[in-house]
C-alpha cells in the first residue's frame, strides 16, 4: 500500500519534472548542445561555407591549428587578458567593497556610479574608449602630459593595444564584482568582529584572519564567471582593436570569428570552437578542485 | 501571487502571437510585380545614391520591385552573405567588393550574366563600358558582375600644409618627391614630439593591402599574377616596402594612420584614399583638398577597386527581374549620379558623355582625376581573392610599418603565407 | 564598530577621510568616460580637435543629437531593441522559474545528472553557435525576424541556476506545509517560491533585460534589413561607415544607446544590488 503510493507519486514527481524543464531542454538541446556536435563535424572537414561540397580531411584541421604561430600566439593573448583582467578587478573590487562596508557618507552614491557601467553597452564603451585613448586628441594623452609622461597609441601599438583592452575590461567589470563582494560582506555575522576587538587584532589581522577566509565562497564565484568571461572576450576588442595590430590583441573567439566569417575556414574555425570550449572546461575544473582546499564555507 | 499569474498569462500570450510574428516577416508569394532583394553596402552620400536610385526605379516601372537592405561594410556583407550561403537564404543582388567575384563564381553562388546580355533585346551593350572596369567581373571565360561604383586608390594632398611649408600647392609626382615633401612638412615640438608630419600610410583596414599595391605597380612590379605568381620577392615590392619603412621609422616623417581623421586633423599633410572618399572629404576638410594620382616611380598604373553588382538569386522569375534592375543601376543616367554624387568612377563611355557628367566635371574641375586615371587601371593582384589575401598582407603592412621588421624577411614570410593559402582554399 | 570611533576618534575619523578619498577617486575614475561621452556629443567639430581637450563647450550644441539621430532610423532601433529585449526577458524568466522549481524541489531520479548536463551549457561560448544555430533558424523561416533574435537566447542556465539556489533556501517548511495543503507543483510554484523569490526575480529581470539590450553579435548575424535592427548593431552600423564621422556624432549616437538601460538602472538600483546579495552568492 506504501509503496504504491510512493511510486505514484513518483510518477507524478516524473511527469511534473519534465513538464518543467522540457522547455529549457529543448531550446538547451537545439541552440546550446546540438551546435557542439555540428561544430565536432565541422572540425573533421575543409569547407568555405558555399561550396555544396565538405572535403573530409580527418584531424588536419587540428594539425594545423597546432602549427599555427597566430594560434599559440592567441592562446597568450586570451590567458594573459583573462589573468589581468581578473585578479586586477577582483583586487579593486574587493577594495571598493570593504570601503564601502564600513557605510561611509554617499556609500550609495559611490555604489551606483561604480557599478553603473555594469549596464552600458559594449558597442558603445568600445567607441568612449577609442576616443579616449586617441593619440591626439584624446583623454589619456592629456592626463598623461599632466603626469609628465607621453601616452603611446594605445590601440595601434603592439605593445599596448592588449594592456588598451586589460583597461576597459576591468572597468566594465569592476561594479559588478564590487557588488558581489560586498554581499559577501554583509553576510559576515558582526559578533565575529566583536569578539576579535576583544582580543585587540589589528584591522589587517582582521582581513586576512577574518574577512577574506570568510570571504572565500564569494572570491571562488568572481574568480570562476569572471576567468570564463574573459576567455569569451569578443565585443570591445573586435571594435577597439580588432585583434590588431600584428594579432597583439587578438583572442579566441574573435579569431574564431575572423577564421568563420571573415576568411570562410569553417571547419578551422569549428576546431578553435572546440578548443575554446575544452580550455573552459578544464579551467572550470581545476577552479573546482582548489576550491575544496581553500574556500572555507 | 496575481503578478505571477499575470505574468505567466503574459508568457502564454507572447508564446501565442509568435505565429502571428512569422506570418508578419515570411512573405507570400506575391502576385503582380516580382519582389527582388538587393544588399547593399557603403553609407553617406554613397549610400544615400543607391537608395535613391532604388526608389527610382520601382518608380519609373510597376513589373519589378527593388528592396535595398544595408548590410554594413564590406567586410560585413560578405559576412553575412556567407552566413546566408550556408543557410540557403540569399538575396536576389549585391554589391560585392570586386576581388571577390572570383571567390563566390568559383563556387557557384553567382549567376553567370552570358545568357542575359545574349538574349537581351533593349540595346544593352556589353562593349560600351570601359575594359579595365570588366576584367575582375570575369571568372573562367563568363562574365558574373557589371562594375558599378568603381575606384581608384588616390593621393589627398593638404594644400595649405604644403603652402605653409614652402612647397607648391600640387600633389608630388614620384616616391622620390613625396619623401622630400614629407621631410620639408613634417613639424616637431621642444619635447621632440612631432607636431604634424608628411604622410599617413593607411594600416588595419582591408583596404591597406590596395595602396600597397598601387604603390608596387607604380615601381613597376605586381604582387601577383593571374597565375597566383608571387613577385613581393622582387625588387619592386622591397624598394616600396623599405620607403615607407625608411620613411615612418628613419625620416620620421610619416606614420601609420588608421583613419582619414589623421587627415581631417591637420595631422598629416597627404594621406590615401580611394575616389570614393572624395565627395566626404571634399566636403569635410577647412583646408584645400588636392586629389590626385599615387606617385609614380616607374609608370602610373593603379589597381582599380570598389564594388559590382552581382546575381545570386536562384529563381528565374526574380533573375529576369534582377537583371532589368542591373541594366537600369549600370545605364549612363543612374551612372552619372552616382559619379556627380560621390566622386566614384564613370564605368561606360555613355556616361562619360552624358550632359550631366560633362557638364559637372566642367563646373568641377578638381575632380576629374577621377577619369584621368581611368586609362591607367588594371584589375586588383589575383591573391586578393584567396579568403585570407587581404588578411595576409594587412599583416605585412603592419610588420612592415608597426613592426619595423626587415622587409626581405617579411617579403619572405608574405610570399609562403600566401602560397599555403593558395593551396588551402583555392587549389 | 561603533565602539571604536568613541574609544579612537583621531584614527576613525582619517580612516574615514581615507575612504571617502579611494572612493571618490575610483568614481571618478569609472565616471569619467560616460563624463567625456557626455561633453564630446555637445561639442562642435572645432572644440572636439584641440590638445590638450577642454572639459566643457563654449555653446552647447544640441544640434549633435539630431545630426545622430539622423545618420540611422534609431527610431526603428529603439522599437526592436524594446521589442526584443523585453520579450526576451519574459520568456526567459518563466523557464528559468520552470526550471529552478523543478531542480529544487521535484524529485525525479536523474535530477543531479541533468542539472549537470545544464551547468554544462554555461561553459559553452555562445559564438560555437554562429553558424549552426543560423541553419536552424532557417530550416524554421525565422531570419530576420524578431523571434530569430529572441529565441535561441531565451534557455536558460543562469538564471535558474539562481532561483534555485533562492527556492533551496527556502524553509522546507513552507514547503512542507503547501504539500499538506494539497498544493501540487504549479500552485506551489506560484503561490510559494516565487512571491517568495520576488527580490531575486526582481534582479534577475534587470540582468536579463541588460544582456539582451546590449547583445550585439547575435542580432548582427541575423538581421538583414535596418527596420529589424536592434540599436547596438545600428550604432556599430554608423560606425562602419566608409567615411570618417566626427567623435561628438559617434558619442551622441552613443548615448541613444546607453541611455534607456541607466534609467532603468538608476531606478531601480536599490533592489538590483539586495537582490545579488541574496541570490548569487550564496554557493
Amino acid at each position: 500500500m506504501k509503496r504504491l503510493r510512493m511510486s505514484r507519486r513518483a510518477r507524478r514527481d516524473m511527469f511534473a519534472f519534465i513538464g518543467f524543464t522540457a522547455p529549457n531542454f529543448l531550446l538547451l538541446g537545439v541552440f546550446v548542445f546540438w551546435p557542439i556536435i555540428y561544430s565536432l563535424y565541422l572540425s573533421f572537414f575543409k569547407w568555405n561555407m558555399i561550396s555544396p561540397k565538405k572535403t573530409f580531411l580527418g584531424v588536419a584541421n587540428y594539425q594545423a591549428l597546432f602549427s599555427d604561430p597566430v594560434f599559440w600566439q592567441v592562446t597568450r593573448n586570451t590567458l594573459t587578458l583573462a589573468l589581468f583582467t581578473v585578479f586586477i578587478k577582483l583586487a579593486i573590487a574587493l577594495t571598493i567593497a570593504l570601503q564601502l562596508n564600513r557605510n561611509p557618507k554617499g556609500g550609495s552614491i559611490y555604489r551606483a556610479i561604480i557599478f553603473s557601467p555594469t549596464f552600458t553597452t559594449s558597442v558603445a564603451v568600445a567607441m568612449v574608449w577609442t576616443w579616449i585613448f586617441e593619440p591626439t586628441y584624446g583623454l589619456f594623452r592629456y592626463l598623461f602630459r599632466a603626469l609628465g609622461s607621453t601616452s603611446p597609441d594605445w590601440v595601434h601599438s603592439v605593445q599596448w593595444s592588449l594592456p588598451a583592452v586589460i583597461i576597459v575590461l576591468i572597468w566594465s567589470g569592476i561594479g559588478y564584482d564590487m557588488v558581489l563582494f560586498l554581499a559577501g560582506l554583509k553576510n559576515i555575522p558582526l559578533e565575529i568582529y566583536d569578539a576579535a576587538l576583544v582580543d585587540g587584532v589589528s584591522p589587517w589581522q582582521n582581513f586576512i584572519y577574518i574577512t577574506f577566509p570568510l570571504l572565500s565562497p564569494t572570491t571562488f564565484f568572481l574568480t570562476i564567471t569572471s576567468f570564463i568571461g574573459a576567455l569569451k572576450a569578443f565585443d570591445i576588442i573586435s571594435i577597439m582593436t580588432e585583434g590588431g595590430p600584428l594579432n597583439t590583441s587578438n583572442v579566441y573567439v574573435l579569431y574564431l570569428y575572423q577564421n568563420a566569417f571573415q576568411w570562410f575556414k569553417t571547419g578551422y574555425a569549428s576546431a578553435i570552437s572546440l578548443i575554446l570550449f575544452l580550455l573552459i572546461m578544464i579551467i572550470t575544473l581545476i577552479q573546482n578542485k582548489l576550491a575544496s582546499r581553500w574556500v572555507h564555507y | 501571487m496575481r503578478k505571477f499569474l499575470l505574468l505567466s498569462l503574459v508568457v502564454l500570450c507572447v508564446l501565442g502571437t509568435l505565429p502571428l510574428w512569422a506570418g508578419a516577416v515570411v512573405e507570400k508569394a506575391p502576385e503582380g510585380p516580382t519582389k527582388i532583394v538587393y544588399w547593399r553596402s557603403l553609407t553617406g552620400v554613397a549610400g544615400d545614391v543607391q537608395d535613391e536610385l532604388v526608389a527610382k526605379f520601382n518608380q519609373s516601372q510597376d513589373k519589378v520591385i527593388v528592396e535595398a537592405q544595408f548590410q554594413g561594410a564590406y567586410a560585413e556583407l560578405l559576412q553575412k552573405l556567407f552566413a546566408a550561403l550556408a543557410a540557403g537564404e540569399m538575396p536576389d543582388l549585391v554589391l560585392l567588393d570586386s576581388p571577390f567575384v572570383t571567390l563566390f563564381a568559383k563556387d557557384g553562388a553567382l549567376v553567370s550574366l552570358d545568357e542575359f546580355v545574349k538574349k537581351d533585346t533593349s540595346g544593352f551593350n556589353l562593349k560600351d563600358f570601359i575594359p579595365g572596369l570588366m576584367q575582375d567581373g570575369y571568372y573562367a571565360g563568363s562574365l558574373y558582375a557589371l562594375p558599378l561604383m568603381r575606384s581608384t586608390p588616390l593621393l589627398y594632398v593638404n594644400g595649405d600644409m604644403l603652402a605653409a611649408a614652402g612647397l607648391p600647392r600640387r600633389a608630388p609626382k614620384t616616391w622620390d618627391e613625396f619623401r622630400e615633401f614629407c621631410k620639408k612638412v613634417t613639424k616637431f615640438d621642444q619635447a621632440g614630439q612631432p607636431i604634424q608630419q608628411g604622410a599617413g600610410f593607411t594600416i588595419g583596414q582591408t583596404t591597406a593591402h590596395w595602396y600597397f599595391q598601387g604603390g608596387v605597380y607604380s615601381f613597376g612590379g605586381q604582387v601577383s599574377d593571374e597565375n597566383f605568381g608571387i613577385h613581393l620577392n622582387e625588387e619592386p615590392a622591397i624598394k616600396l616596402a623599405t620607403l615607407w619603412q625608411d620613411m615612418v621609422f628613419k625620416d620620421k616623417t610619416a606614420i601609420p594612420s588608421n583613419s582619414h581623421d589623421d587627415f581631417l586633423n591637420k595631422k598629416v599633410a597627404m594621406v590615401f584614399g580611394s575616389t570614393g572618399s572624395m565627395g566626404n572629404l571634399l566636403s569635410r576638410a577647412d583646408f584645400e583638398v588636392i586629389p590626385a594620382f599615387m606617385p609614380a616611380q616607374v609608370k602610373n598604373q593603379v589597381p582599380v577597386g570598389g564594388a559590382v553588382i552581382a546575381m545570386t538569386s536562384s529563381d528565374k522569375r526574380r533573375q529576369e527581374a534582377t537583371w532589368e534592375f542591373m541594366k537600369f543601376m549600370t545605364n549612363a543616367e543612374s551612372n552619372s549620379q552616382i559619379v556627380i554624387k560621390t566622386g566614384y568612377m564613370p564605368i561606360s563611355k555613355a556616361s562619360m558623355v552624358y550632359p550631366a557628367t560633362v557638364a559637372y566635371f566642367d563646373a568641377n574641375p578638381i575632380r576629374k582625376v577621377a577619369i584621368d586615371q581611368l586609362i591607367y587601371t588594371c584589375p586588383q593582384a589575383s591573391v586578393i581573392s584567396l579568403g585570407k589575401g587581404t588578411e595576409i598582407l594587412r599583416q605585412m603592412v603592419e610588420k612592415l610599418l608597426i613592426g619595423n621588421r626587415d622587409p626581405k624577411k617579411v617579403m619572405e614570410e608574405t610570399t609562403a603565407d600566401l602560397l599555403k593559402e593558395y593551396n588551402e582554399s583555392f587549389k | 564598530m561603533g565602539n571604536v570611533a568613541k574609544k579612537r576618534p583621531f584614527r576613525w575619523y582619517l580612516g574615514r577621510l581615507g575612504t571617502q578619498i579611494i572612493l571618490l577617486t575610483i568614481s571618478l575614475v569609472i565616471g569619467l568616460p560616460f563624463f567625456w561621452m557626455v561633453t564630446t556629443s555637445l561639442k562642435s567639430p572645432a572644440e572636439v580637435a584641440i590638445f590638450p581637450p577642454i572639459w566643457w563647450p563654449k555653446v552647447i550644441r544640441w544640434d549633435n543629437f539630431i545630426t545622430a539621430w539622423n545618420l540611422a532610423p534609431f527610431g526603428r532601433f529603439y522599437l526592436n531593441s524594446t521589442i526584443t529585449a523585453s520579450t526576451g526577458v519574459v520568456l526567459e524568466v518563466a523557464i528559468a522559474s520552470l526550471s529552478a522549481y523543478a531542480f529544487a524541489r521535484i524529485r525525479f531520479k536523474y535530477r543531479d545528472i541533468l542539472f549537470l548536463v545544464m551547468l554544462a551549457a554555461m561553459m559553452i561560448p555562445s559564438q560555437i553557435g554562429l553558424i549552426p544555430n543560423y541553419v536552424v533558424l532557417k530550416h524554421l523561416r525565422w531570419i530576420n525576424t524578431y523571434q530569430g533574435i529572441v529565441i535561441p537566447h531565451v534557455s536558460s542556465v543562469f538564471g535558474a541556476f539562481l532561483l534555485r539556489q533562492y527556492f533551496l533556501s527556502v524553509p522546507s517548511a513552507l514547503y512542507d506545509a503547501a504539500e499538506i495543503e494539497g498544493l501540487g507543483h504549479v500552485q506551489t510554484l506560484f503561490y510559494i517560491a516565487l512571491p517568495l523569490a520576488r527580490p531575486v526575480l526582481g534582479t534577475l529581470v534587470l540582468y536579463l533585460f541588460l544582456a539582451k539590450w546590449n547583445s550585439y553579435l547575435w542580432p548582427l548575424i541575423v538581421t538583414n534589413t535596418q527596420s529589424m535592427r536592434t540599436l547596438p548593431v545600428g550604432l556599430a552600423m554608423v560606425r562602419t561607415a566608409e567615411y570618417a564621422i566626427g567623435p561628438e556624432h559617434l558619442m551622441a549616437a552613443s548615448l541613444f544607446v546607453l541611455v534607456p538601460p541607466l534609467i532603468v538602472y538608476f531606478i531601480a538600483q536599490k533592489q538590483l544590488i539586495e537582490g545579488i546579495a541574496a541570490g548569487a552568492v550564496k554557493g
